[in-house]
């Protein structure tokens, strides 16, 4: 809801996934559980109940040696611009989209811990507090002051490390930029990838790397076909791996598999 | 009057009414909701000033540039340093979540010092002749290397040891570039004439091994090229000089070339154009470093077309990531393994051979072993090898890996300097392989298990030790390594708490040094390596990396760049302090490449293959090795995810009829270990893929046969 | 209803009003008083300072809230003046360099994220608006918590400054979404939470 009578040039932040450059090696994974303060795996998490904001899949081509082919896919919250399915369902209305970022936010201290968002999400990109957050001792000292702890019994998911963006913001205001400018930032995945596979930027800024990749038509999205207008655009040369992205289920479009 | 009932109840009444009308039950109910949201046990983020401060992450050689940002001066978060000269920015899961190791649950913090000195010490007094006093360094050539070696050279029978390698087996690629595949070129050297007049090429140099000793007799092909106008190459095997068993000389076979092509015996490599970027040259990484000169081998990525790595984890984790993936888009990948590591998935070329039998392989492409036979042993058909050995003679530079082996044409691998050493160090005890001491000879042994490196069987070193009471004392952080068999375990700091370089990695064209600085604080309870090391010498010990950096600043050479501006300047531009000061604030300094020198090369060799074990045991293993200590985040990737394979982990293929997650038990000959399941399409079937950790490099080595049942 | 019935009603209203209003929020706060004595009247009068030469901003906008005890120091080395309350605070906290453990008045939960670089230098809000005339204070007041959430009582209403003006708002989420919405800056939840 912004206000008729102020003037911002909204963003919506997005990024561009370049999968054939991805190597499955999880510096992503690592760093936005770093960033975000995301406790360890209790001892009872397996990777149905773990919490992983980003998660990077194994998905094949579901052939035998010598035709296999396989490649690795980073997952996060896709940011839906339109029809957002966690934001109809929440009964406590504890996300939105934001317009001036596009960014959808989840609030985990309004969030009741229904689930209902977990299930309604088509990319399975959120997750529930299983456990309460424990770290070893000592380990505590290393988290970010810039995002709050959750605890258990609330859902959490990636939105594009707005903790950095509080900071960018501050830091523009410091410069004295003006407030109706959207500010320059890197989520922790997209600096900590080694390969340069996960590219960060504004889809309303056509200069940025996701605007031009959004434009080419060599770019696809997850689950197109439901219409939720994702806001990460993937890239691959890879035929296969574009039917998998295209498929409501692993293993529909073929013999491909998915495995995380 | 009594009290009636009614009475009460219109008070409570009264009461119920009025309490609406205060702020009790409204503030109590926000109360109650803020309460259930701020659980006890929820950490708190600590508030400050935010910061960044440098230093290199010595969790592996790469040792690449970090940017902490710190909270006050405490470290929160790791990041690469963009624009860097060797690691371009690059910071692997590992290394992101360093910060987090000075946390460990499973850290040792205390130990018995004053014990294990006093152990120490009097086992070198008592050690006898034909005893010695090891230390056992599993990540050597760092500056705490050299004040090792200057230790055990300052103690009567003190040895300085590293984890050797298995023997070379290299092969003789010269033979592959023979006009017609008929000719074996091999030429007998036996035969060859001392005179240099009669045009011998010599050739066959497995015939130059001297049976009486370990020692290789190399040849110096460089004086056999002889002016004469026929361009004849002899060999004068008698002039040739015989090393020492630690001194490698190799065999420059770029100068051996012969122009004469009718010299049947000669091999041909007159082929190889003059410029020495097409000849074959074989070197053993392990022995090519020679304590005697100054020289080490490194790769040159950038100058490869087509790589073929033999089992070798290129991408992932190998030599330089940031560098690797720089010069990914520069070269044709060719990955020969058993099973689909996240190299073979990324390779161009995947060729899924048996484990164990990358040396068949190597033969097959060189001619000394049929295609018949190497498409046996490596359950590749004849055509694939075929197509492998036109594609690597093709598409040159060529450079082959192997775990311990390197072989390659151009300018691949290139010699380099050896960071420089104060002269008085020099003084030091050679480096050996715990293969040359004799079995029941070691008094004392300590095991420098600070830095993560290569893990040694327990039982290859146990055979080493006296039968009574030797002393065995492990420097470690934890009690999973050699602590399990050691005596003394003392304790030691961690990264990011310890002072120490990180020697070039194996992709470093140039010599390096960097320091990773301490951002946090040791525990007080923690050993230094180095002090208790050279404490147990009588060694005095100064500050050995101030030194190393002087002996650095004196020549002159090389560049400084510098993190926290990103900037490079010439060293010669710098003094010697502001050098000290830039090293400890987050910097590297990088040597010019040493272009003029010859690399050393090592004869090549004809292997004998491997024989299988026998075994009732049905599966293979190959192992795979995650970089240790971790951080428990790295449950990310191990455990809320199947993205990495965590220690203690087996992947089996889906047809193997367990579960996913199952608890299971690893079988070997050795032993038995307990383990956690996970499928694995990219697994064949009969092989398990086995992350190793110290318990389970106890049980197999790659290739092992083990059996994996439910536990 | 008769009188008799009127009686006991109206003296439980009564008592639970009184109780409520009185008692309630006598009860539900503790009291703790700030480990120095600081009086910023001094500090203003004497040595000319004002907010931000404190309480400043850094280099990249955030604001250092607190000034730590080596601030303090780089005047109060050694005694300035004549009071009780200074030698203490030399004798406890200066020499051995230790921070007094002061408490936040302003303290927002950990999930709100308040960025004070943007409310004064874009909307050039003045300190004293959202937190009163402390900076004309003598004394420093007790910090006062509510018992059960912890959250202190300034969030509801900046109490009684020496002045004896009690502040027209607080703290609270509610407050601060007012001005917001005036003002047209009101676009989603993760502007002011983190």
């Amino acid at each position: 809801m912004i206000s008729a009578n102020k003037q911002i040039r909204a963003a919506r932040y997005g990024m561009t996934i370049d999968v054939d450059r991805c190597n499955g090696c999880g510096a992503c994974m690592v760093a936005c559980s770093i960033e975000n303060n995301v406790p360890p795996a209790h001892e009872g998490a397996t990777d149905r109940k773990g919490l992983t904001w980003i998660r990077v899949y194994k998905v094949d081509n579901g052939e035998e040696y010598p035709n296999r082919r396989t490649a690795f896919v980073p997952v996060m919250c896709q940011h839906c611009g339109h029809d957002t399915p966690c934001v109809h369902v929440c009964p406590q209305q504890a996300v939105d989209v934001d317009p001036a970022t596009g960014v959808v936010g989840e609030m985990p201290q309004r969030c009741l811990g229904c689930r209902y968002c977990v299930a309604a999400c088509p990319y399975h990109a959120r997750y529930f507090n299983w456990w309460d957050p424990a770290w070893p001792a000592g380990m505590e000292k290393t988290l970010n002051p810039g995002v709050t702890p959750r605890m258990r019994g609330v859902v959490e998911k990636c939105n594009l490390c707005h903790g950095r963006w509080h900071a960018a913001k501050e830091l523009a205001a410091a410069a004295g930029k003006p407030d109706t400018e959207p500010v320059d930032y890197v989520p922790a995945c997209a600096e900590a990838c080694p390969t340069g596979a996960i590219q960060f930027g504004d889809l309303n800024d056509h200069a940025s790397l996701p605007a031009k990749a959004a434009a080419e038509p060599g770019s696809f999205r997850l689950l197109e076909k439901l219409g939720t207008e994702p806001k990460i655009y993937y890239r691959s040369k890879k035929d296969w791996v574009r039917g998998i992205a295209a498929a409501p289920r692993p293993g529909a479009a073929g013999k491909e598999t998915v495995r995380g | 009057m009594k009290t009636t009932r009614r009475e009460i109840m219109m008070f409570a009444g009264g009461s119920a009414v009025g309490v609406l009308f205060t702020p009790a039950p409204w503030r109590l109910i926000t109360d109650t909701a803020l309460w259930s949201e701020n659980w006890p046990g929820i950490p708190v983020p600590a508030r400050g000033e935010i910061r960044a401060r440098y230093t290199n992450c010595s969790l592996c050689p790469a040792g690449c540039a970090v940017r902490a940002r710190c909270v006050g001066d405490q470290p929160v978060a790791l990041a690469g340093v963009a624009g860097h000269p060797l690691s371009h920015g690059a910071l692997c899961p590992f290394g992101l979540a360093g910060h987090h190791l000075p946390y460990l649950p499973s850290r040792v913090k205390q130990g018995p010092v004053k014990e294990a000195a006093a152990a120490v010490a009097d086992g070198i007094a008592k050690c006898g002749p034909a005893e010695y006093i090891v230390t056992l360094d599993l990540r050597p050539a760092r500056t705490a290397s050299w004040t090792y070696r200057r230790a055990m050279a300052a103690i009567k029978n003190g040895r300085y040891v590293t984890p050797s390698y298995d023997p070379p087996v290299a092969v003789d690629f010269a033979k592959a570039r023979t006009p017609s595949s008929d000719r074996s070129a091999a030429v007998d050297l036996a035969k060859a004439p001392t005179h240099p007049s009669d045009a011998w090429m010599a050739a066959d140099l497995t015939r130059a091994r001297t049976p009486s000793s370990d020692a290789w007799m190399a040849v110096d092909l460089t004086r056999a090229r002889t002016p004469s106008s026929d361009g004849s190459a002899a060999v004068h095997l008698a002039k040739a000089p015989t090393p020492s068993s630690n001194a490698w000389m190799a065999a420059d076979l770029t100068k051996a070339r012969t122009p004469s092509s009718d010299r049947s015996a000669a091999v041909d490599l007159a082929k190889a154009p003059a410029h020495s970027s097409d000849a074959w040259v074989a070197v053993d990484l392990a022995r090519a470093r020679t304590p005697s000169s100054d020289a080490s081998v490194a790769v040159d990525l950038t100058k490869a077309r087509t790589v073929l790595s033999l089992g070798v984890a290129l991408l992932d984790g190998w030599g330089t990531p940031g560098n690797v993936i720089a010069a990914r888009p520069g070269f044709r990948l060719i990955q020969a393994e058993a099973v689909e590591s996240r190299t073979a998935s990324m390779a161009d070329w995947w060729l899924r051979i048996r484990p164990g039998s990358e040396d068949a392989l190597a033969q097959g492409l060189a001619g000394t072993l049929t295609r018949a036979a190497a498409a046996e042993a490596t359950g590749l058909a004849e055509s694939e090898i075929a197509a492998l050995a036109a594609e690597l003679k093709d598409n040159g530079p060529v450079l082959v890996l192997g775990s311990s082996r390197l072989e390659s044409t151009g300018r691949t691998i290139v010699t380099r300097r050896e960071t420089p050493v104060p002269a008085e160090w020099r003084k030091a005890a050679p480096v050996t392989g715990l293969a040359s001491l004799p079995d029941g000879s070691i008094r004392v042994l300590i095991i420098d298990e600070s830095t993560p490196g290569a893990y040694l069987p327990w039982k290859a070193i146990e055979k080493k030790l006296v039968a009574d009471n030797p002393v065995v004392v492990a420097l470690a952080w934890s009690r999973e390594g050699y602590g399990r068999h050691a005596q003394y375990v003392l304790p030691v700091g961690v990264y990011p708490e310890v002072a120490g370089d990180i020697p070039p990695a194996i992709d470093s064209v140039a010599a390096t040094f960097r320091i990773s600085t301490p951002l946090v604080a040791a525990p007080g309870g923690c050993v230094k390596p180095e002090e208790f090391i050279a404490g147990a010498a009588g060694l005095p010990l100064t500050d050995t990396l101030h030194e190393r950096a002087d002996a650095i600043h004196k020549t002159g050479r090389g560049t400084l760049f510098t993190y926290a501006d990103a900037k490079s300047a010439a060293l010669k531009d710098i003094s010697a302090e502001d050098f000290w000061k830039a090293l400890n604030a987050g910097g590297c300094w990088i040597d010019t490449p040493d272009d003029k020198a010859a690399v050393a090369r090592l004869a090549p060799t004809v292997a004998q293959p491997r024989s299988s074990e026998e075994s009732e045991l049905p599966l293979a293993v190959v192992l795979s090795q995650e970089l240790t200590p971790a951080s428990p985040i790295l449950s990310k990737l191990y455990q809320e995810s199947n993205l990495r394979l965590g220690p203690n982990r087996v992947a089996l293929p889906p047809s193997s009829g367990l579960e996913d997650g199952t608890q299971a038990t690893l079988q070997t000959v050795l032993g038995k270990c307990a383990v956690q399941v996970t499928l694995d399409a990219g697994v064949p079937a009969g092989l398990v893929r086995v992350s190793a950790s110290p318990a389970i490099l106890d049980l197999c080595a790659d290739g092992a046969r083990a059996k994996v049942v439910r536990a | 209803m008769t009188l008799r019935g009127k009686i006991p009603f109206l003296a439980g209203l009564a008592v639970a009003l009184g109780a409520g209003w009185v008692g309630f929020p006598h009860a539900i706060y503790r009291s703790r008083p700030q480990p120095v004595d600081f009086s910023h009247k001094v500090h203003a009068d004497k040595a000319g300072t004002k907010c931000e030469d404190c309480h400043s901003f850094r280099e990249d906008g955030t604001f250092a809230g607190l000034p730590t005890v080596d601030k303090c120091a780089g005047c109060h080395a050694a005694p300035m003046g004549a009071t009780v309350a200074e030698k203490n605070f030399i004798d406890q906290y200066v020499t051995p360099n230790r921070e007094p453990r002061w408490a936040v008045y302003a303290r927002q939960p950990t999930n709100v994220s308040f960025s004070h670089i943007a409310h004064v230098k874009r909307a050039n809000l003045t300190c004293e608006s959202c937190h009163g005339d402390t900076g004309s204070s003598s004394t420093l007041r007790p910090y006062q918590a509510d018992r059960i959430s912890g959250y202190s009582r300034d969030i509801w209403k900046v109490q009684t400054t020496q002045a004896g003006k009690p502040m027209a708002h607080g703290m609270k989420m509610a407050d601060c979404v007012e001005c917001h919405r005036r003002k047209g800056l009101e676009h989603s939840c993760l502007d002011c939470h983190k």
